[in-house]
Formats: C-alpha cells, structure tokens, sequence
C-alpha cells in the first residue's frame, strides 16, 4: 500500500489566500517602527489591496504577518487574547519577549498545519524597542531588524547594506520605506501601498504611503539610503 | 479549645460550629515547633537563614539543607515538615520552570508565591488529604527588587521586608524590627551578621528582653516558656544546630546563592563573641 | 501510521480517516468524484455617511443562480441568508455549508444576544465564523459576505473558507467576483445615496449574472440601515423567461384508440376489531381499541385493585 504511506497529508490548501507578502520591522532608541505592503492574494487574483498586515496584539505590541492570511490571522488572535489575559492576571502589560514566546508556542507546536511568518515587535519597560522574528517552523531569534515575507528575499543585501545602529524615528521610518519600496518592485506577489506603525513608550503612530507615492528608485528619484523624504503621520486607524 | 475531642479536627473539610478549621490550626502548631528561619530584606539584595536543628551527632555536617533553590534568582527556605517543604519546593520548581517556557520571562518573587499559595491552599479543601505543617519564605529579586513573601499553612500569602517563622519567631521578628529600623537600611552583608546572630543565639542573647516582655501579657509567657526551653536545650549540648544561609545580591550576581563559608564563619564567630558578651553583663 | 485528524479522539466534527485510502482510489479511479459547489457573484458595499445626509447603511447583492456541475439546479435560490434582525450573509461556495454554517450561527448569534441582553455586533458574528472555518481548515466551503448595523455603526466583511477575513467598504465574491469587482472599482464612491448603492450593487451582480458562467438568473438586493433590513427579493429579473409564439398543446381526439377499460383503483376492505386470541369469547365484551393509545386502549389503563 505504497499509495497510502505517500499521500502528503501537507500539499498547498487549494485556494488558501495567502499573503505573498513583504514585512520588516526595525528597531531604534526608544521604540520600533514596523511596516508592511498591503497585498493579499487568491492564486492571481488581488483579494484585498489595501490589507493591515500590522496586526495589535497589546497597547505596544503589534506583529507583521506572512504566510496564509487565516493561520496568521487565528494565531494573532489566539496571542491578542492571551496578551490581555497576561495583562488582567498580572497587572501590568506583557514584554515583547513573553509575546514573542506566546507566538512561538502556537507556530511551534502546530507546526504540521500551519503556514505563518511572523515579526513581533514592541515597546517594554524592560528592554525598550525590541523585534522578534518567528520563521515558517517556529523559533524566536530577537534581531535589531527584521524582514519576513515573500519580497523579503530580494531586500536583504540592501538592509545589510544600509542598516545602522543608532538610527533615530525619522531615518528609521524612511530606511523601512525604502525597504519595503524595493521589495514590492521586485516580488510579484507584494505591491499596493506601505503602511508603517511607529511604537514608542509614548505613542503608536501609523503612516500610509498611496501606491502611487512610492519611493521609485529605478527613475534616480530618490537616493539609496537617502533620508530626504518623511510622511506625516495619519489618524490611528 | 473547646470543640477539642467534638469530632470537628478531624476532617479539613469540617468547620468547627465557630467557624475555624482545627487541621489548619493544628498544621500551624508543626510551624511553631520546627527551627526558626528567617528572611531579611536588604537595600541591595535579600538573605534567608535558617538555624538546622542536629538530632544526632551522627549527622553529616553541612547535610539536610532546609533552603532551596526554585529558580536562578529565587530561594525558599521552610519551617516544619521537612519532608512537605522538599514537595512544596519541587512544585515551586515546576511552577518556575513553567511560567518561564510559557513566557519566556523569569517569573517575579510575588508570582511565583501567588502560585505556590494556591497549591497550598488546595490542601485544606479535601477531606482526603492534610494541609501542609510548613511555613515558607520565598525570597528573591526579580525586575520589581528584592522581595520576600511567606506563605502559611492556611495559603495565606504576605509580602515582608523581614520575617521569621517557627520556633522562637516572635523574638526573632522583634529583632528583625530593629535591625530594619536602622538609619539608611541594612546591607546584604551587615544582615547577612544581623541574621548569624539572632539565630546563633536566639534563645540565650534575647533572653532577657523575652522575659521582660513575658511579664506585659499573658499570650507571652508561653513564649516564655518555648525560649526556656530553648535555652536550656542550647545550654545542654553545645552545637545543637547548624546555621544555614543563602542571599541573592549583587556579590552573586543577582542569583540565588549559599551565603560564602568565609563570611558566614566570621558572622558566626562575631555572633559567638556578642554572645558570650550578653552572658558576662547578665 | 494513521492520518491524525485535527480533533482526533473527538466524537464530534470530521472523521478524516478515509482520507488516504480515497486519495489513493482517486488516483487508481481517474480522479475522485467533484462537490457541488455554487457559481456564484456575491457582493456588498457600505453608503451613507460622511455628507451623504443619509445614514450609513449596508447594501447586499446577489445572484440567484445555483448549480450542480454543468447543471442548474435551481434557477431562482437564496443566496443572502439571514443571521439576525440587523445582520445578513450572502454565501458563495458549497451550497450546503452556506446554508448550515449561516444557520448555526444565526442560531448562536440569538442565544449570544438574549444572555448579553444587546443587540450581537457585526464583529461577533464575523469572529464566531472565522473561528468555526478555521476550525474546519477549509473543508467547510463557505466563502462569504457579512454585512450589517449595530451600536458601532455599519460594517462590512468577507470571510474565506479557510477562517481568514477582510474589512472592506466594498467587496465581491464567489466565481463572478472579478466581473462585480471590476464595476465597483471604476464606479465606487464613498457616502453614496441608498439609491445610487442600490443601483450600483445590482450593476455589479448584472455583471456577473451575465459575464460568469456560473452565476445568473435574477438580482435579489438587502439593504440594512440602522432604521431596519429591507429585503428585495428578485430586484431585477433580467432572464424572465419569453411568451413561447407556439405551444405544443393537442386537440382532443387528435389520436385515435382500439379500447376502452376502466378499472377502480381504490380496494376497500372491512375491519373488525377483537380481543383475545382472536375469537369471540362469551361474557366478554368486545370493545374497539383506542388508536394511538398504546397496549390496551384508554380503558385497559385501570390498574386492578
């Protein structure tokens, strides 16, 4: 029964919409800033071109999600409602890291059935701005940056490239602009707008960059790395 | 003790018909009679002491700890059963390593307390089980500070800048009083003497002041009585105890940690010294 | 090794324990034989508001076509399911799963709002069908079309298969979604008149009706406000069937017959009733058995003293 032993119980869900997808968070001092295009895909077909990709889990704690829209987004979920539940028994709200580990459990332990990338990023007490980045089969490894996604994997020279310790909010938010600008260029499966999220102590700020306002660097407009441009904030959503 | 012999201490799960629960009360009674220990608070850390009572001069020495460590920066020490305090540190160990899989965070004094209290409390539910006869100080620091907590037979749990439990506690606990009441705090390694000679000495050095005290009310001169005995036990057989403290300060990093031999000598030597002073002015 | 089951040792939900064996036979049998799943354009968009001068409001389409493969099985169904008094579905997918999984939830939705003793909100139905979906992993197919008013206002969703959601002012649905999709891009607008929504929404379902193969038949259009839920049933009826110029009706006598016979198809038969083994007995009395009484009749019921 060579047949039965074979089948592969984890072939792609048919018709799973999935979030072909470029994320990215950064840290700096004193907060994070994180960010996602707004692309969510059925095989060739746009779903939703303008998704939230930047997901709340607690006051200052947000995770980018990749990976099947419904698995990220019942893990998301699942995390919410174990983070305010942290928050209610203990009186005080949960680090980034216990949100982190709470991700990681859930992607760990139902590794088989899930596809779900994951960026958590954060402000805590503890340690500050801080960003964890969970990959496909679980694990946490704490990163000053992190890119995830699809589109990711065009970007990664220029953020090794390009990345500095000791960033303020502004370049941070620009580096991730660019960041995210540059992978949706190159990966089909990523495009529409950026919406970024900068989280400090004091604030959770969101920007949204139009598709047709999009850093194009192919046409020599803007300068690799350059810091001229900034976006003003817009209304929390 | 009225309701005594009425059949209502013989189940936990009884209510005497003045409301109380004799098993718990009679669990306090095993406290009472076990050796003393004590946590103290410092401004830079926390120490737990205990005085281990030998019961034969066979006993290897420096054996049978009664302090245990629940985590990196987290100690216990208990006063009774020695046997229920090795169970209750082993679930605190569980309860420890659990909240840090979960939450990949190192689980705060108060927490872990919080836990090991409804574990203890579950025993004086069920008729089928007894409560525990312990007393336990869980001392440590965490992002919070140093912290110190006690939790009793009944489940009760409550924070302390200094405690003491078992024999003698209430004489330990008013020196406790005092050495908190020092100008600008105490150090881990003035309490770490602090607590070397309330428990080296305990019956003997505070002697007098038991007394004087066991003359204001009634309820004191039944301390009284315990001290007596003490004294005359530690008159009888010299060595009759070990004394046994851990700390967690920044000299060990911050991790719970035995006190170094070096410096508990020397506290014990000093407490010997002060000792025999007391006994001279008497 | 067996297949383990999303609730394995659980007396409720799927058994997947067949699930090699059929992949294997499928692969031997040239294929495995297809659901039934419906063709369909679903849509939903959310006027009103802003300087409208109007409420907000939500505006349902649908299709009304179902099917069975290349067959149409009925001609005029209901695709917009009701779920509560302010809220409504529309379903695309497996028929049947949009029928159970919006009926369940309707039936969860009023248990949540007599213990909540409120009105239950657009999101709680939205949250309670992701959760079921996903527990399901998809094989419940029902990719929907939520839309409703409550305290917080007018919200609009789509809920996939497989348990994941999108918030929307304008969505499509089913296999006429692009063709819907394509209308509401190039003529939506934000704060729309009821009417304009109205219209707009059956232009996109029109669109579908009559571009995707799987979808047509009639426009049925909801539209909810916080003043109520209007149903319009069979809005637009653009593929009525025509007046036939000839019918095939023929005259009396027009054929010719050999016999004549005539039969009665109707047997009667007399019925008496008796006690005992069957045969009248003397001294005892013969009384009719009550029906639908049980052993004995109403009067065989005393108990001896």
């Amino acid at each position: 029964m060579e047949g039965i032993n074979t089948v592969d119980l984890m072939r792609l869900k048919h018709g799973e919409v999935n979030l072909g997808t470029s994320i990215m968070a950064v840290r700096f001092e004193g907060g994070v800033v994180i960010g996602a295009d707004t692309r969510t895909t059925t095989g060739s077909y746009i779903a939703n071109r303008v998704t939230d990709k930047l997901t709340h889990i607690h006051d200052r704690i947000y995770c980018c999600r990749s990976g099947s829209a419904a698995d990220t987004q019942a893990v998301a979920d699942a995390v919410h409602q174990h983070a305010q539940l942290y928050a209610a028994i203990y009186g005080e709200r949960p680090p980034v890291a216990t949100v982190a580990a709470l991700f990681e459990k859930l992607c760990y332990d139902n590794k088989d059935q899930l596809s779900a990338g994951i960026i958590v990023a954060g402000w805590d007490k503890e340690k500050g701005g801080s960003v964890y980045n969970i990959p496909l089969g679980g694990g946490t490894f704490q990163q000053p940056w992190a890119i995830g996604g699809s589109g990711s994997t065009y970007v990664y020279g220029y953020c090794d490239a390009t990345y500095q310790e000791g960033w303020g909010e502004a370049e941070t938010l620009q580096f991730v602009k660019n960041t995210l600008a540059l992978a949706m260029a190159r990966d089909g499966s990523s495009g529409g707008c950026i919406r970024m999220c900068v989280i400090t102590e004091d604030k959770v700020e969101r920007h949204f960059v139009p598709g047709n306002e999009l850093p194009r660097f192919w046409e020599g407009k803007e300068v690799i790395g350059g810091l001229a441009q900034t976006t003003k904030p817009v209304a929390a959503a | 003790m009225s309701s005594i012999g009425t059949g209502y201490d013989l189940s936990v799960s009884t209510y005497s018909p003045d409301g109380r629960l004799f098993q718990v009360e009679y669990a306090n009674k095993a406290v009472e009679a076990a050796g003393v220990a004590v946590g103290l608070r410092c401004t830079d850390g926390i120490i737990l002491g205990v005085e281990r009572l030998l019961h034969s001069k066979l006993l290897v020495k420096g054996a049978n700890r009664r302090i245990q460590s629940v985590d990196e920066h987290i100690g216990m020490a208990t006063a009774g059963l020695l046997a229920d305090g090795k169970h209750l540190g082993s679930r605190a160990r569980d309860e420890a390593a659990n909240f840090r899989e979960t939450y990949n965070a190192p689980v705060t004094v108060q927490v872990l307390s919080d836990r090991i209290s409804g574990y203890v409390q579950a025993y004086t539910c069920y008729g089928s089980v007894r409560p525990f006869g312990i007393s336990t100080l869980v001392a440590g620091a965490d992002k919070t500070g140093p912290r110190l907590f006690c939790i009793e037979p009944s489940g009760v749990f409550y924070g302390y800048r200094a405690c003491a439990v078992g024999k003698g506690r209430a004489l330990a606990r008013t020196e406790l009083e005092k050495v908190l009441a020092k100008e600008g705090g105490v150090s881990v390694r003035e309490g770490v003497m602090e607590v070397a000679r309330m428990l080296s000495g305990l019956a003997s050095y505070l002697a007098p002041l038991a007394i004087s005290l066991s003359r204001s009310t009634a309820v004191e001169s039944v301390k009284n009585d315990v001290l007596a005995i003490h004294l005359v036990h530690d008159d009888n057989q010299d060595k009759a105890f070990e004394l046994e403290m851990t700390w967690v300060c920044e000299e060990s990093g911050m991790k719970h940690a035995a006190v170094p031999a070096d410096l508990l000598a020397e506290a014990e030597e000093k407490a010997k010294a002060a000792l025999e002073e007391g006994m001279e002015e008497d | 090794m067996a297949a383990k089951g999303p609730v394995e040792g659980s007396s409720i939900g799927f058994d997947f324990s067949n699930y090699a064996r059929n992949e294997f036979l499928g692969q031997r049998l040239n294929g495995l034989p297809k659901a039934t799943s419906t063709g369909t354009t679903i849509v939903g968009l959310k006027f009103g508001g802003g300087d409208s001068g109007e409420e907000e409001g939500i505006c349902l389409g649908a299709d009304t076509r179902a099917t069975g493969g290349p067959i149409v099985a009925d001609k005029n169904c209901e695709k917009i399911h009701y779920l509560a008094p302010h809220m409504r579905c529309c379903g695309a997918g497996t028929a049947a799963d949009t029928e159970f999984v919006t009926n369940l939830i309707s039936s969860n939705l009023e248990l949540h709002a007599l213990s909540q003793g409120r009105p239950a909100r657009i999101v709680t139905a939205m949250t309670m069908l992701k959760q079921y979906l996903f527990r399901y992993q998809g094989h419940v197919g029902a990719y929907l079309v939520l839309g409703g008013v409550d305290s917080t206002g007018a919200h609009l969703f789509t809920v996939h298969a497989h348990g994941s959601t999108d918030k929307l002012p304008y969505v499509t649905m089913g296999s006429g979604s692009l063709a819907a999709m394509a209308v509401f891009e190039s003529a939506f607008k934000q704060n729309m008149k009821r009417q304009e929504a109205i219209d707009l929404v059956s232009r996109a379902i029109r669109s579908g009706v009559f571009n995707d193969l799987g979808s047509g038949s009639n426009v049925d259009v909801a539209v909810i406000t916080k003043a109520g839920t209007e149903m319009l049933r069979n809005y637009e009826m653009p593929n009525e069937r025509g007046v036939k110029s000839r019918n095939y009706k023929f005259r009396r006598g027009t054929t010719a017959w050999t016999k004549e016979s005539i039969r009665s198809l109707v047997v009667s038969e007399d019925v008496r009733i008796t006690s005992g083994a069957g045969k009248e007995q003397p001294g005892v009395e013969v009384r009719p058995v009550a029906i639908g009484a049980g052993p004995g009749g109403e009067e065989g019921m005393e108990v001896d003293s």
